[in-house]
């Protein structure tokens, strides 16, 4: 195969990657305190809004990608109160939270529908982003970096710091958790937090890194797949990574099957486009099977917590 | 200062009635206030889009059509939910028994009789069983979320919708339009009222929620599937298997949102389009919440629903509201609901921190 | 040095501590000490109380009213966290721990100075030589016995240098031979200074270690003695009071027929901490009591599961009923056919707590009370055998439509025991009949079960209750790790060789040894 067609499939497969990654990321930490959040796609569609018009009106990318973080975590706060502090079922919660998130966004979106931004390009000098050979390091929006910073940082905070044993505590049994003195309540509504910003920032990648324009419904259900990502990676940031560059992958595969023609063309692109999500389904299953007599799910996941 | 629940010994009935009472009326007040906010005619956007289609007499057969799916499919969800079987993909289901029913059209378009509406309608039910089938399969036998497996099926059939009619199934006289032709007035819904839209949906979402409330209040079933849903252990103590009931509310939700895209297809639409796929589906997930998983609050809770849709065409036009913001009514509704489901089970209390 | 104590304030002082419920008052005027290197029991039945306390002390719930005094100094304990800086360790009766970390992560849980993960684990170490326990720090806890998970959470109350140490029912789990190790290491403690204070049922124990005790019932105290002094009898009364009713045994037995024959029934356990049933074969005849002990988690719900019908056998001969082979049936085919049961846990799985008691009656006796017909239910037929259930055992509740999450340990047992008794089954198996119900349930139910004996059904007991077991069964046998013991006839059994059946000890010490006279005699 062609060296540069490799190189630019490797680019774009990063790129399609990194709102996923991101994404998931936040679920990860989220579901290993113990909740189940379905309304990341809502979460992202909020972060990709408010990026968008904060970008627009800015011009600052940085500032938007903070904006969109503010975004991600302050709509997140409505699932954690209702799920948390009045205990309501996770599931319908997650639900309503993205079609709150789908709603808000067409809303607030209208106005710069069509609108141009910059794209986030990379912050490093033409020389390396336009080499031949060396772009595929360096030809990268700082927002990829920082996603695979957060990987690592996501897996130290999780294994190595006090913190992240009392969030996997948490997870793992809440209410040994309550009785030892640990907040139960509080450290899920950290990691809901935390997983809105990402996810808020995961959204903002889309008008920032890959389209640079508003459109409704832009992420296209990427939410539900970074749901199935996280238990497609067994809840390891590890994991993670190599399971959202598969799935940036196969969406860039789809990409080039559109746009190539010929031989992609024998295969339908509306199965390519199918695929990242039958291979989810797959993946599960191979997940389940494999995992069939012990889960590596945290024990508590889904489940309200009340104090007797 | 901190709140806490304190699980009452009896929940409210009269809470359980009221709440989503509550929910609505305090959407219409929230929401004026959220759209002042935001600069658009709140007070405006709320009469226009809950008070018009019921006080305006021509908007009613509009409220059947949009509710009769809506009922339909939200009636199959309820059920599912009802046992923790939590499939939230109809909209697939809905595609999908749509396209089994173009399908049947299709190959007997030169055919007319009776009876090509009946097995239209079964080939709709079948489809959107089949949707289900596999999510079904794989939660009993793997115990594979049926979460992820029906939404993800979900994205799938819109592809399958748009493979068809970009494809083979593109009619040859329509100039390049993605569509298939025009069912034969033996595969189109005949009207019920004269001189309205109104067709079969509307009494057929009717008659499905008088048997479905039947069967969920006085049935085994309906008990076996009440009590695999609050307590599994319980129900196999009690002899009721949970994967049978999986298996049966899960068909049940896809035969019936299978349904719904019948109707819809041989409906409104008469022929398969692109713009099929209306998420009645989604909505209908709120339907089924908004209506306590009761049939006749399904029922009810449909038509709110509807009006909501048709009072934000409403809006559109009157004081140019934009279309999406009746889904954050809708979210809106949902989360109120949700939160007000606490005042069913609990008695929320203030507690000062001893310090 | 005892003389100086008097002058010493109380390591631990309760005054008029109160705590109430929605519909209970769980301690009403609380009040006692407990002197520094003292061994302190609380002693109470299930539901006196006790847990609540002690929940207090550590910080878990905050008292209505009432002062708590440590060395003399009133304080306010507001969390765990602040009870641990005061000296004060616990370990719970339902252990604390996490499954699917390890010994080590565990221990760090529960410790609120930050360590490295070396420096903790020599602590670790050390508090271990000291003591004379021993644990592997990286194991994973799911792979440990419940003996190792009870010394993670000492080891873990240790490493705190605890001035009190809170032990609540510490021995419910463990076999007699691990009790004693658990009292040594009790006892050294205390000589080193820390107070102890020890919750307990078992009246043995009590006086086997303790140097006072307080007596719980009801939510208040009904008396203070040094139980050395005292014998198990005289505190027996004080806990449990007037209420006890003696039980009506008929003493002569005439069994019938075998009403249950179970033959090499094998069934793998499921998940991590499934136990594997292993070759169970005991018959029981109509009229027959049949007690299973055990220590918790040895396959006792698998039994339950597989005898009952919740777990569907592949060997269709493994058990039979009468005359018909029930192996392979569902549980609602082995109730019409005769079979009932009543599993150990009261709330989601012998009832729905969400459900009312009419729909509660549904779940089981549907169709040995013809309440339904051709799918469909009849709501009158179901709500006069509620009716029936409740006027004949006496369920305290407002009616058939009242939730069976409402009402009372003890009488949601008697109603989910009336439901099963009131269908008059051929063979009854029941686990932890009077598990958490007060005395007065208690004995309601163990009267009710041996009227249904005597009406010639066949009952199965599964307890780790081995007083109720002795006082009801004509025989008895001992389930550890899935294996079931010889079945005994009652008056051939002493209570040591149960105890070494339960720690798994086969034969070699069980010689017939005259029975406990103390624990036998009912």
């Amino acid at each position: 195969m062609n060296i540069d067609l490799t190189i630019a499939i490797i680019i774009t497969m990063v790129g399609a990657s990194t709102p996923l990654l991101l994404a998931a990321l936040g679920e990860l930490v989220v579901e290993k305190s113990g909740v189940l959040n379905l309304g990341i796609e809502g979460m992202m569609l909020t972060g990709a809004v408010v990026g968008f018009a904060v970008t627009y009106t800015t011009g600052n990318p940085w500032l938007g990608i903070f904006a969109a973080a503010i975004a991600g975590a302050s709509v997140s706060m409505i699932f954690a109160f209702l799920t948390l502090t009045l205990s309501a079922n996770q599931v319908a919660t997650g639900l309503a939270l993205t079609i709150f998130g789908a709603g808000f966004s067409a809303l607030f979106g209208q106005p710069f529908t069509g609108k141009p931004i910059a794209l986030f390009k990379s912050i490093f000098p033409d020389s390396l982003t336009e080499h031949p050979i060396l772009r595929v390091f360096f030809d990268y929006s700082p927002l990829v970096y920082f996603s695979l910073f957060m990987v690592f940082a996501v897996y130290w905070f999780l294994q190595k710091t006090r913190a992240g044993l009392i969030l996997r505590a948490v997870g793992e049994n809440d209410h040994s958790a309550h009785s030892i003195g640990y907040s139960v309540i509080g450290v899920r509504y950290g990691a809901v937090a935390f997983g809105g910003a990402m996810a808020g920032i995961g959204g903002s990648c889309f008008p920032l890194i890959l389209t640079p324009q508003w459109v409704e419904g832009l992420t296209g259900g990427r939410g539900w797949i970074a749901l199935a990502l996280v238990v497609f990676a067994a809840w390891r940031p590890g994991r993670l990574l190599a399971g959202a560059y598969l799935f940036g992958l196969i969406a860039t595969m789809e990409l080039y099957a559109k746009a190539a023609g010929g031989s992609f063309r024998i295969i339908p692109s509306e199965l390519w486009a199918s695929l990242p999500y039958l291979a989810t389904i797959i993946v599960l299953v191979l997940i389940s099977i494999r995992h069939k007599t012990s889960s590596s799910a945290p024990a508590c996941l889904g489940k309200p917590f009340i104090p007797n | 200062m901190q709140l806490k629940l304190e699980k009452k010994l009896q929940p409210s009935k009269i809470m359980l009635f009221a709440t989503p009472i509550l929910a609505v009326l305090l959407t219409m007040v929230l929401g004026a206030i959220i759209f002042s906010l935001l600069g658009y005619d709140g007070l405006g956007a709320v009469r226009e889009i809950f008070l018009t289609p019921i006080l305006n007499s021509l908007k009613w057969q509009d409220l059947a059509v949009k509710a009769a799916p809506l009922i339909i499919i939200g009636i199959g969800l309820s059920i599912g939910f009802r046992a923790n079987v939590w499939n939230i993909g109809a909209e697939g289901q809905y595609i999908v028994g749509g396209l089994a029913a173009t399908g049947v059209a299709l190959l007997t378009h030169e055919m007319s009789g009776w009876w090509l509406l009946p097995l239209m309608a079964i080939a709709g039910m079948a489809g959107g069983m089949a949707w289900v089938f596999i999510p079904a399969l794989l939660r009993t036998k793997l115990k594979v979320s049926e979460i992820l497996t029906t939404l993800m099926l979900t994205y799938v059939a819109v592809q399958l919708l748009n493979f068809l009619i970009f494809g083979p199934w593109k009619s040859p006289t329509s100039y390049g339009q993605p569509q298939t032709v025009l069912f034969n007035d033996f595969q189109i819904l005949p009207y019920i009222i004269k001189g309205t839209i109104v067709q079969a949906g509307a009494p057929i979402a009717v008659l499905i929620a008088l048997i479905a409330w039947v069967l969920m209040s006085k049935s085994v079933f309906g008990f076996q599937v009440k009590t695999v849903g609050s307590a599994p252990n319980a129900a196999r103590y009690g002899g009721f298997s949970e994967n049978k009931t999986i298996w049966i509310t899960l068909l049940i939700g896809g035969s019936l949102a299978g349904l719904a895209g019948m109707l819809e297809v041989a409906g409104p639409f008469n022929r398969m389009v692109p713009q099929f796929p209306t998420g009645y589906g989604f909505t209908a997930i709120i339907v089924a919440f908004l209506g306590r998983l009761h049939p006749i609050g399904v029922l009810v809770a449909g038509i709110v629903l509807a009006i909501t849709f048709v009072g934000g065409e409403v809006a559109q036009t009157t004081i140019g509201l934009p279309n999406a913001a009746v889904g954050l009514f809708q979210a809106m509704m949902l989360f109120l609901l949700l939160a007000g489901d606490v005042l069913v089970r609990y008695n929320i209390k203030r507690v000062r921190r001893a310090s | 040095m005892n003389n100086k104590q008097q002058k010493t304030p109380f390591r631990l002082k309760l005054e008029g501590i109160t705590k109430a419920f929605p519909g209970v008052l769980a301690n009403d005027q609380v009040s006692f000490a407990i002197k520094a290197g003292e061994i302190h029991a609380l002693l109470g039945e299930n539901g006196a109380g006790k847990s609540t306390l002690v929940k207090m002390i550590y910080g878990i719930m905050l008292p209505d009213s009432g002062s708590i005094f440590w060395n003399g100094e009133k304080i306010h304990i507001k969390n765990p966290k602040e009870a641990r800086s005061l000296g004060i360790g616990m370990v719970f009766q339902h252990f604390s721990l996490f499954e699917a970390m390890s010994v080590l992560e565990n221990i760090a849980l529960g410790m609120d100075n930050k360590l490295s993960k070396k420096q903790l684990e020599a602590k670790v170490y050390e508090v271990m030589d000291t003591y004379g326990l021993s644990l592997e720090p990286s194991r994973i806890v799911s792979t440990l016995g419940v003996g190792e998970r009870q010394r993670i959470e000492i080891v873990r109350a240790l490493l705190l240098n605890p001035k009190l140490l809170i032990m609540d029912e510490p021995t419910s789990v463990l076999t007699p031979q691990e009790v004693e190790q658990l009292f040594a290491t009790l006892r050294q403690l205390a000589k080193n200074g820390c107070s102890i204070l020890y919750i307990s049922h078992k009246l043995h124990e009590i006086k086997a270690l303790c140097d006072g005790a307080t007596i719980l019932r009801g939510g208040k105290i009904v008396g203070e003695c040094d139980p050395k002094k005292e014998t198990s009898k005289s505190m027996a009364e004080m806990m449990i009071g007037a209420s006890l009713q003696a039980i009506n045994k008929s003493t002569i037995k005439d069994f019938g027929e075998i009403a249950l024959e179970v033959k090499n029934l094998s069934l793998a356990g499921v998940g991590d901490f499934g136990v594997s049933l292993k070759n169970i074969s005991f018959n029981v005849r109509h009229g027959e009591i049949f007690g299973i002990a055990g220590v918790a988690g040895n396959g006792q719900n698998e039994l339950q599961s597989a005898l009952g019908g919740e777990v569907v056998l592949k060997d269709q001969a493994a058990i039979k009923l009468n005359e018909f082979l029930i192996g392979n049936m569902s549980a609602n085919d082995r109730r019409k056919k005769g079979l009932c049961a009543v599993p150990e846990e009261r709330h989601g799985h012998a009832a729905v707590p969400d459900f009312n008691l009419k729909d509660n009656a549904i779940l089981t006796a549907r169709d040995r009370q013809n309440m339904t017909k051709l799918g469909m239910i009849s709501a009158k037929h179901a709500k006069d055998f509620t009716k029936q259930v409740i006027d004949e055992f006496n369920v305290m509740t407002t009616g058939s439509a009242a939730i069976a999450g409402s009402l009372s340990g003890g009488n949601l047992q008697k109603f989910i025991m009336g439901r099963e008794i009131m269908q008059v089954p051929d063979v009854l198996v029941v686990s932890q009949p009077t598990w958490g119900v007060d005395a007065g349930a208690a004995a309601a139910i163990h009267q009710a079960l041996i009227d249904l004996a005597a009406g010639g059904a066949a009952i199965i007991i599964i307890s780790q209750d081995l007083d109720e077991l002795l006082e009801l069964c004509d025989a008895i046998a001992v389930i550890n790790e899935g294996n079931l013991s010889e079945p005994k006839n009652i008056g051939q059994v002493s209570i040591e060789e149960i105890g070494l059946l339960m720690g798994g000890v086969h034969g070699q010490n069980s010689e017939q040894l005259t029975p406990n006279s103390e624990v036998i005699a009912s």
